[in-house]
This record gives structure tokens, C-alpha cells and sequence, in this order.
């Protein structure tokens, strides 16, 4: 493990390889939610332990429409072929394109045939909570600020049964029944470039890096810490695109590695013998005393940046934010465990890690409370012994490294 | 080079200049706010204390409400007790999750940079950008300051080390100093703005 001089950051156990665990920290950020077990455990689970969100992955399980109502005053989405149909056919592409990137990543569940064919819809405003997955390009919506370009809303429940419009009936906990992409139309100063345009509008935001980011909070991913990241939460510079851009042979071209590597853990393919590997271990603080305040059940860092990479290829391969652990009945506990799964096996890594060494609070910034957290406080009538601690603040860390076994 | 053409070539570079900065500031407007940014385009900023949050269906979406109590102006007009509208939230066993909208939970305090239009609910401008929490230190009692944006650490591949951007862990007192420079910035920038179209 190399620490770097201003890492503070403490020491990391266990490092080993394969097999599966009680859920705990993952990488790239996923989006979790804890199921609602004051149902009965038919359709709870009855495990407080916090799940995935997801799309179903079943052939056909998942479809997309787009809204041909554009903004036509300014423009907004700017395209090379200026024909009405040519617009559309070039704004599809880069639909199509920005989920085949998805698609594309080997050793994932989630293949082309997941999808049933890209439809169009007319209807102005196509978005909204009906069960159908939409794209709006010229959909005002209330949530909109300067400095927000794009966002995906995305529903998930915490329980089996439950339909949402027109959506598939819950078959699965954490099943995503709505997620719908809003690009912003009402900023005249704001226009968005497919490939083919951007090079002659160099102030327009690359339609395709922005939608292949959208698709990865579509599918269940949060927002990634890895700069290289397609889910790094800030948009290229105007003029410019995220990665490269995909190509017959490589259509995940766009991706980073760590977004290729969530994709494996969220969408596993049982077949995938090549990214089975895992990296695990807890982070303490060097000093146990400093846990001293904590509340019960904390008894790791919560907050630490663990990222791991190749060490041939130098590539980072994966991220997470450390550290949790659950076992059923739950509820979550932060004993500061992290893991990063859909690892290449046979290779080597270096864990890098860097703890919250500010006066931050870790429940503050991924909506820890909402994500893992939930308890009588939170939802009236949770049962108090899966209520989950909310882990405190931990500033206090000198740095102490132990190697692995 | 007489006083008179001099001023003029000074009016003209001072011009140039404005407007370069106009072209940079259109031109990252709308994905990376700069704290400038944020002041200018701010409709209030304040220090607000959080004192309920409500989440309910509208037309079947999930909005939340967040109700503060007002502690601090320090731009626009605010009443005493304001509500911020945010998409997103939890209503019966639906969850509706978008990445960067900031939650609130009773009883904390945060700069909070507002936005509205017209007739419309406040919403946090530019959602996590906008949002710097206030923490407060049990053992110093020192208040500190960090950007909801700026609070995880990044990962660059190319040199491995973690970065930090935005404002993070800053003094409650040096974040109002930069506050308030920001917002006189943005008064003389108007002022000047105003002189040279009276010209």
C-alpha cells in the first residue's frame, strides 16, 4: 500500500482475493437503498442490510423512448445533418451509441439484447413518473439551476410488489420502476453538440459524454471520485468529450476502467471467469481512542477513499468509498470495511487511500442517511434493533500503515 | 502618447477586458461554478438553519421541502423563515434519487447560495456547488466551512495523488471574508459597468 505524504490514513487488513461476503463498502459509488422491513419478509427480505439499485436484465427487460420535441429557438441540441429527419437520425446515434457503451463492457450481465430497440415519442413532455424510461431534451422542469446541464431521476423501491405507472411490478429489492434523463433547455446560452458538430461548435457540451454519463445513474451508478471516470460528477470543458470516443470494436471506449469495473459488480455475469478478483480490508483510525465518542457500532473510518490500481497497466480499476459492512438482519455497520470487486484476477494492485481529514461529515456528502442509514428516527415504526447508526464525524488520524498478509 | 489618448487606450483595454471575462465566465457557467460565479448568479445567499423537511408526491413526482430558519443575509432579501424546493425524496416504500441534489437534516446550518425565478420556490443553485455546510468543532467550538461538491476527495490517475477543489474545511470567518470580497467585487464591477454606460 503506498501512502502518499499528505495522505492521512490508516491500516489496511485482509487483503485477499475471490469469494463473496456480506455486502459492505463497494466501489463506484453505486446507489443503495435499505430495504423496508417493517413489511413482512416476503417482500422485504426482512434484511436491513442496504441493497443495489438496478434495472431488471432479462432479454427486453429494459426500454428507452426519447422525445423528438427540441428546443428550436436557440437551438440546443446541435447536429452536423440540418434536415429535420437527418437530426433526429443523428441525435438517435448518439442515444444508441451512449448506451451501447454500457452494453459494450465485457463480463456484464447487461448486453445489447437487455434492451428492447430505442423508440421516439413526440410528446413534449415525455418525462415524468410513469414507468417509462425517457429521455426529454426540451422538458422545463422545477429543478433546474445554472450549472446543472443534465440530471437523471431515478425511482427505485424498497420492497417487491410495487408498480410505478405503467412499469414491471417489483420483482426484485432495489429495482429501479422509472428513471428518466432531463437535459436543460432553459439556459439560451447552453447548447449541446453531437460528435459530428462539436468540432465546428466549440462552446457546445458533447451531447454523447453527457448522455453516456446520464446512463450510468440510469442504470444504479452515483457519482464517481476517479477524475478519468465517465460518472465524474463535472462535465467535459464546452468543445471537448470524456475519454474516446467508442468505435465498432470498442464500443465501452468512452468508459473508465473504474465505470467498467462497477458495471461487472452491479450487472455480474455468472460466466465472467476473468473479473473475479476482490480487494478487501478495513481502515482504522492508528489510534483506537479516537472512537472513543463514536456511537455504538462505529468502529472503523467511514469516509475513506480506497482506490485500487493495476500495477502493469497503471489504469485505476476501481473506487469506493470506505467503509461499511452488513450482515442480515442488518442494519449497516461502520466498522470502516471496504471491497472492491470485478477485479482481473492474476494481476497485481496498489490500494491508495485517503481518509476525510476535515471537520466533514461523512453522513453529508453521498446521502449516507438515505442510502444505508434508516432507523425510528428516519421512518417511524423501523424496528430499533435493524435502526442503523449514523456514523460521527472522525477528524482525528495519524498514520500507521500494517501490510497485508 | 498624449493623457487623452492614453486614457482612452486604457478605456479600451479595460473594456476588452470585461468583456473576456464575460466570454470565460459564459463559457464555464454551466458546469463548474467558480465561487464568483456563484456569488453573481446567487439571488440570496445566506446562512440558514434547517428546521424540517418534507417530502411529497406533486403530479407523481417526489419533491422535498426543506424549511430554514434564517441566521444570516448576506445577499438578496430573505424573510425569516424560507423554503427551498428540491426535486427528489422518499414518499411510501418509492425513492426518488438524484446525484448531487443536497439533503438537509433538521437542526444543521449551511451557507446556502439560492436561486428562483420569478415567482417560483427557491432551489440551490447549482444543487451541491451551492451547498457549503457549517460543522462545528466539539473540542474548539471552531466553525468551519466545506462545499458539498468539494467534500470527497478525487483520485487523479495520472499523478495518483487525491485532490481536494472547491472550499473545504474553511474558517466560518475567512469564509465570510471571501464572501464579502466576492460580493463587493460584483457591486464595483456593476458600479464601473453603470459609470461607463453613463460615459
Amino acid at each position: 500500500m503506498k501512502i502518499s505524504p499528505k495522505q492521512i490514513c490508516a491500516s489496511t487488513l485482509a487483503l485477499f482475493y475471490g469469494g463473496w461476503f456480506a455486502p459492505m463498502a463497494q466501489a463506484y459509488a453505486l446507489d443503495m437503498i435499505v430495504p423496508d422491513v417493517r413489511q413482512p419478509a416476503a417482500i422485504s427480505g426482512g434484511s436491513a442490510c442496504p441493497v443495489r439499485a438496478h434495472q431488471l436484465t432479462a432479454a427486453g427487460s429494459i426500454a428507452v423512448r426519447w422525445s423528438t420535441a427540441l428546443n428550436s429557438n436557440p437551438v440546443t441540441i446541435v447536429t452536423q445533418d440540418q434536415t429535420a429527419s437527418g437530426r433526429l437520425t443523428e441525435i438517435e446515434q448518439v442515444v444508441a451509441q451512449s448506451l451501447a457503451a454500457w452494453t459494450g463492457v465485457s463480463g456484464t450481465a447487461l448486453v445489447p439484447g437487455t434492451l428492447t430497440p430505442l423508440t421516439r415519442t413526440a410528446t413534449q413532455n415525455a418525462c415524468g413518473p410513469d414507468g417509462v424510461n425517457s429521455i426529454c431534451f426540451d422538458q422545463a422542469d422545477m429543478a433546474f439551476t445554472p450549472g446543472v446541464l443534465a440530471f437523471t431521476r431515478v425511482i427505485t423501491t424498497d420492497r417487491l410488489g410495487v408498480q410505478l405507472g405503467s412499469s414491471a411490478v417489483s420483482t426484485q429489492l432495489g429495482q429501479i420502476l422509472d428513471a428518466d434523463i432531463y437535459f436543460n433547455p432553459s439556459d439560451s446560452n447552453t447548447a449541446y453538440a453531437t460528435p459530428q458538430a462539436l468540432a465546428a461548435n466549440q462552446k457546445a457540451y458533447d451531447l454523447e459524454s453527457l448522455l453516456t454519463h446520464e446512463f450510468g445513474h440510469f442504470l444504479g451508478f452515483s457519482h464517481s471520485a476517479v477524475w478519468s471516470a465517465i460518472m465524474f460528477p463535472f462535465a467535459p470543458a464546452p468543445g471537448t468529450f470524456s475519454g474516446t470516443r467508442p468505435a465498432a470494436l470498442q464500443p465501452d471506449a468512452s468508459l473508465g476502467d473504474d465505470d467498467r469495473t462497477g458495471l461487472r459488480v452491479l450487472y455480474p455475469d455468472p460466466a465472467d471467469a476473468v473479473h473475479r478478483g476482490s480487494i478487501g480490508g478495513k481502515i482504522f483510525p492508528a489510534n483506537p481512542l479516537a472512537l472513543s465518542g463514536s456511537p455504538p457500532g462505529v468502529t472503523g473510518v467511514f469516509g475513506a477513499q480506497v482506490v485500487a490500481v493495476d500495477a502493469t497497466s497503471g489504469a485505476v480499476v476501481g473506487a469506493t468509498l470506505g467503509g461499511w459492512s452488513c450482515t442480515a438482519p442488518g442494519p449497516a455497520q461502520f466498522d470502516g470495511t471496504y471491497r472492491i470487486d470485478g477485479l482481473a484476477v492474476g494481476h497485481s494492485y496498489t490500494v491508495y487511500a485517503e481518509a476525510l481529514n476535515g471537520a466533514v461529515d461523512p453522513s453529508k456528502f453521498i446521502n449516507a442517511i438515505v442510502s444505508l442509514c434508516r432507523n425510528t428516527v428516519s421512518d417511524p415504526g423501523w424496528p430499533p434493533l435493524q435502526g442503523c447508526v449514523v456514523p460521527a464525524v472522525n477528524t482525528s488520524f495519524t498514520t500507521r500503515t500494517r501490510p497485508g498478509p | 502618447m498624449s493623457f487623452v489618448q492614453r486614457r482612452r487606450f486604457l478605456w479600451i483595454l479595460f473594456l476588452a477586458g470585461l468583456a473576456l471575462l464575460a466570454i470565460a465566465a459564459n463559457a464555464t457557467t454551466l458546469s463548474q461554478l467558480r465561487f464568483e460565479e456563484l456569488v453573481n448568479q446567487a439571488t440570496a445567499v445566506a446562512r440558514l438553519r434547517c428546521i424540517a423537511v418534507e417530502s411529497r408526491r406533486q403530479d407523481g413526482e417526489i419533491w422535498t421541502e426543506t424549511r430554514f430558519e434564517t441566521v444570516e443575509v448576506n445577499k438578496g432579501l430573505l424573510p425569516d423563515l424560507v423554503s427551498v424546493r428540491m426535486l427528489g425524496g422518499s414518499v411510501g416504500n418509492l425513492h426518488s434519487r438524484i446525484d448531487g441534489v443536497p439533503s438537509f437534516r433538521p437542526g444543521e446550518e449551511a451557507y446556502v447560495f439560492l436561486w428562483r425565478r420569478e415567482g417560483e420556490p427557491f432551489r440551490v443553485l447549482g444543487w451541491s456547488q451551492g451547498t457549503f455546510r457549517i460543522s462545528r468543532d466539539a473540542r474548539t467550538g471552531v466553525e468551519c466551512v466545506t462545499q458539498d461538491s468539494a467534500s470527497a476527495p478525487i483520485f487523479d490517475p495520472l499523478t495518483r495523488q487525491f485532490r481536494h477543489g472547491g472550499i473545504r474545511n474553511l474558517p466560518v470567518s475567512i469564509f465570510q471574508l471571501k464572501l464579502r470580497k466576492a460580493l463587493e467585487e460584483k457591486r464595483n464591477i456593476l458600479g464601473l459597468e453603470g459609470r461607463t454606460n453613463e460615459n
